[in-house]
């Protein structure tokens, strides 16, 4: 799937940590940084858009520091109106300064997949949960399926693009399907963990024969 | 063994009813073939050349009688009666159905098996040395640590969707007997009192790996405490997931990015996003050690007495045969290995008898005999071996005789064991939908050819290993002979390396020169082994004969006449046409 295809979402799949899996309507576009049909990149007119947000390309918000755009992108990311978008190939820790200065202007960074099968961007979001502490909202876009809700939900993921054929009834019920776990993730410590610990502490209770 | 908690059951059971549920979407049409093959793969159902099949985890080789019987039991009822042992520690059944495979995942997590990661992407079935925790040589027991990784490992979020599949190798005993440098990631477990208490480490070696790219992994990290593995781990993958190549699937292997970075390079980045980590809670505990270790502790052996070679011998009545008692001396030198406890031995039993339908393959009848076997001589617990043989870990020396007698019943007490016949192939072009060409004719054309247990004996040590293509699943680069199916034109052909090794001194072959047509082979292979046998000095194996000699005289032989050959064959195809 090119990048620039990105498609628009009429709902959301959210997947809070702890709370139910459920569905919202979508505040947000996703701009790929194309060219327009004058063939100028800018940023989608926010107020002719049914949506009122937009995530645009991290290399684009880089291009924009660079020259020296800072002022006006900040005024929009102030107003809550930006968040980014890392390509798969994005190495997120090669701007670590820039990625803390977004936890402050960002309300949405969303990690992409550009074919299903494509798993950079768990550790893109695995990053952003452990080295960034990010502690709001990362979305998957993309080639989003059925069957890597529960990987990226793991990871770090707590908001799902779906891909629009992807049927959401189906979608809602993939965070059910295990109850136990076998190393830790974003949502919890591995339950086998647990198991190890109970079966330590029936160890030690039982009285010692001197 | 190893025995699942609640938990390990409930994830299974829980993966089975995704399956259930995936291969449900498949059907009705909502899934996509094309999005649903990395999800079969990922529980080992590949499509083949006429029929599904499907590749079960056998974790590190470890077998308990029980499973061995489901395994029967699969084979006869959603099978054609047998299953093959893989180079891999993992059991394939070639002729299932997409609708059946939910129910036989759901009969194999009644017996605490899976196939859960045995294909795909991801980290695979963790293999390690089949003689753990009896061999002779043995410092580091490494089952606890391997079932730590399998449980580690097993459905991993991050590592789900990498560039390409990811194996890991374990070894602790002085021989290698895990091919640990042909992996992705090798771990050499060690005991040195100067290190980490004294307790437990591992040595990392990365980047290894068969297929179009040969390469033996090279050293990154040494005296890594076992507790430190799943950090020092998950840095490693993570580098690989984020900068493993996704644009050419024959240069996605980590190998290549080690190749290219520099292992040096390689490991540094590896430490770089270790020193994030290696504090964090993914490490593992000592309420989890011992938790696993517990299961592997030894089995009731009894205080026997070493028996002596010549007292094993004489187990054999004095009224048997002159014939029986050599073939049971035989058996005794080349399928019995020495055991850490006095009075036990392992005992290999071999899936290699000539003129077999393929090297690994056993019968439904012999599995559920070979299940008896080991609840009657060895605790009730098998390993697969990754040379596509089975071993009885823990007989009593005693017994030897008597098992030897029940194992010839079954076919599968040939003496052959590490001998020229003792074949590695995969199943080649006659099941594998990705093979060129097929190896299970060239195993049994082999093993007709050289059916002469004297000559096998005199020739002793050689391996010869068959892949039916470069993805190298029969392992040929590692064989001292390896033959290698390649296309040519819609022909099958076939490709002679010489020189490979598996185990300390491991080696990768070196092509011979050009290929040789399917029914060359059993000549060229004669004309090799007849170079050695002529310029062999006293007690020299194969292949130290050929590291003495180089490749020149075998290459010579093996392409001597080949020109005249072909011209003659020519003519007799010209002539057969006209007449």
């Amino acid at each position: 799937m090119s990048i620039n295809i990105i498609p628009s979402h009429e709902q959301i799949l959210h997947f809070p940590k702890g709370e139910q899996a459920h569905l919202s309507a979508n505040e947000w576009l996703i701009w790929s940084s194309s060219q327009d049909e004058a063939g100028n990149v800018t940023l989608p007119d926010l107020e002719r858009s049914e949506f009122k947000k937009v995530l645009v390309p991290f290399t684009w918000w880089r291009s924009q520091l660079e020259a020296h755009q800072e002022a006006e992108i900040q005024a929009k990311a102030k107003l809550g109106q930006i968040g980014v978008w890392f390509a798969a190939d994005d190495d997120i820790l090669n701007y670590a300064d820039l990625i803390e200065q977004g936890k402050t202007l960002w309300p949405l960074v969303a990690a992409h997949f550009p074919i299903f099968r494509d798993g950079r961007s768990f550790s893109t979001a695995a990053l952003l949960r452990s080295r960034f502490q990010w502690g709001t909202e990362i979305r998957a876009i993309g080639d989003v399926l059925i069957d890597q809700l529960l990987q990226g939900a793991r990871v770090g993921f707590n908001s799902f693009a779906l891909r629009p054929d992807q049927k959401t009834d189906v979608a809602l019920k993939q965070f059910d399907l295990f109850t136990v776990s076998t190393q830790n993730s974003w949502r919890g410590q591995r339950t086998l963990l647990q198991s190890a610990q109970s079966e330590a502490c029936l160890v030690n209770a039982q009285p010692t024969h001197s | 063994m190893y025995k699942y908690d609640h938990i390990d059951q409930t994830l299974v059971d829980q993966r089975v009813a995704q399956f259930r549920d995936q291969v449900f979407r498949r059907l009705n049409g909502t899934l996509a073939e094309e999005e649903f093959r990395p999800l079969r793969l990922q529980n080992g159902l590949y499509h083949q050349r006429h029929a599904y099949m499907l590749r079960v985890a056998i974790p590190y080789g470890l077998l308990s009688s029980q499973q061995l019987r489901t395994l029967a039991d699969i084979s006869e009822k959603y099978d054609r009666g047998y299953g093959h042992f893989t180079t891999r520690q993992n059991i394939q059944f070639n002729w299932v159905t997409l609708e059946d495979t939910p129910d036989i995942l759901a009969d194999l997590a009644k017996v605490e098996m899976h196939a859960i990661q045995t294909s795909g992407n991801c980290i695979r079935n963790i293999t390690s040395d089949a003689f753990a925790g009896v061999a002779s040589d043995e410092y580091v027991d490494p089952r606890p640590v391997c079932e730590l990784l399998r449980q580690w490992s097993t459905l991993h979020p991050e590592f789900a969707h990498l560039p390409r599949k990811f194996k890991f190798g374990i070894n602790g005993a002085k021989e290698d007997r895990t091919v640990l440098l042909c992996h992705d990631v090798g771990i050499e477990l060690k005991k040195n009192a100067n290190i980490n208490n004294g307790e437990l480490t591992a040595d990392i070696y990365a980047g290894g790996g068969m297929g179009r790219t040969p390469i033996l992994g090279s050293l990154i990290k040494t005296g890594l405490p076992w507790q430190l593995l799943p950090s020092y781990l998950t840095a490693l993958l993570r580098v690989y997931n984020r900068f493993g190549r996704r644009d050419n699937l024959y240069k996605a292997r980590i190998k290549i990015l080690v190749k290219a970075l520099g292992s040096e390079e390689f490991a540094r980045q590896v430490e770089g996003e270790w020193l994030h980590l290696q504090n964090g809670n993914d490490n593992f505990t000592q309420a989890e050690w011992d938790r696993v270790a517990k299961h592997f502790t030894k089995p009731a052996y009894q205080s026997l007495e070493k028996l002596s070679a010549q007292q094993v011998l004489e187990l054999a009545p004095a009224a048997d045969t002159a014939v029986n008692k050599a073939g049971f001396q035989r058996w005794l030198e080349r399928n019995v290995k020495d055991h850490q406890v006095p009075g036990y031995a392992s005992v290999i039993l071999s899936l290699k008898p000539h003129g077999t339908v393929a090297p690994g393959d056993a019968t439904t009848a012999q599995m559920n005999a070979i299940a008896n076997l080991a609840d009657q001589y060895s605790f009730g617990e098998l390993r697969v071996t990754h040379e596509q043989n089975l071993v009885l870990a823990d007989v009593e020396q005693a017994q030897l005789y008597k098992l030897w007698q029940a194992a010839k019943q079954q076919y599968v007490a040939l003496p052959n064991i590490g001998l020229l016949t003792d074949i590695i192939a995969c199943p080649g072009g006659d099941f594998c939908s990705l093979a060129n060409a097929k190896s299970l004719p060239i195993a049994k054309a082999i093993q007709e050819r050289f059916d002469d247990l004297d000559y096998l004996f005199d020739l002793g040590d050689i391996s010869l290993n068959i892949s039916g293509c470069i993805n190298s699943c029969g392992h040929h680069h590692v064989g001292n002979i390896g033959v290698l199916g390649v296309d040519k034109d819609g022909e099958e052909w076939y490709q002679i390396t010489l020189g490979g090794e598996q185990g300390n001194a491991a080696a990768i072959g070196k092509v011979i020169g050009p290929s040789f047509y399917a029914d060359e082979i059993p000549d060229v292979i004669s004309k090799i082994i007849n170079t050695y046998s002529e310029e062999r000095s006293v007690d020299e194996s194969f292949i130290e004969a050929y590291r003495r000699l180089g490749v020149t005289p075998f290459k010579e032989a093996a392409y001597k006449n080949k020109h005249e050959n072909e011209k003659n064959k020519d003519k007799a195809e010209v002539s057969g046409s006209a007449a």
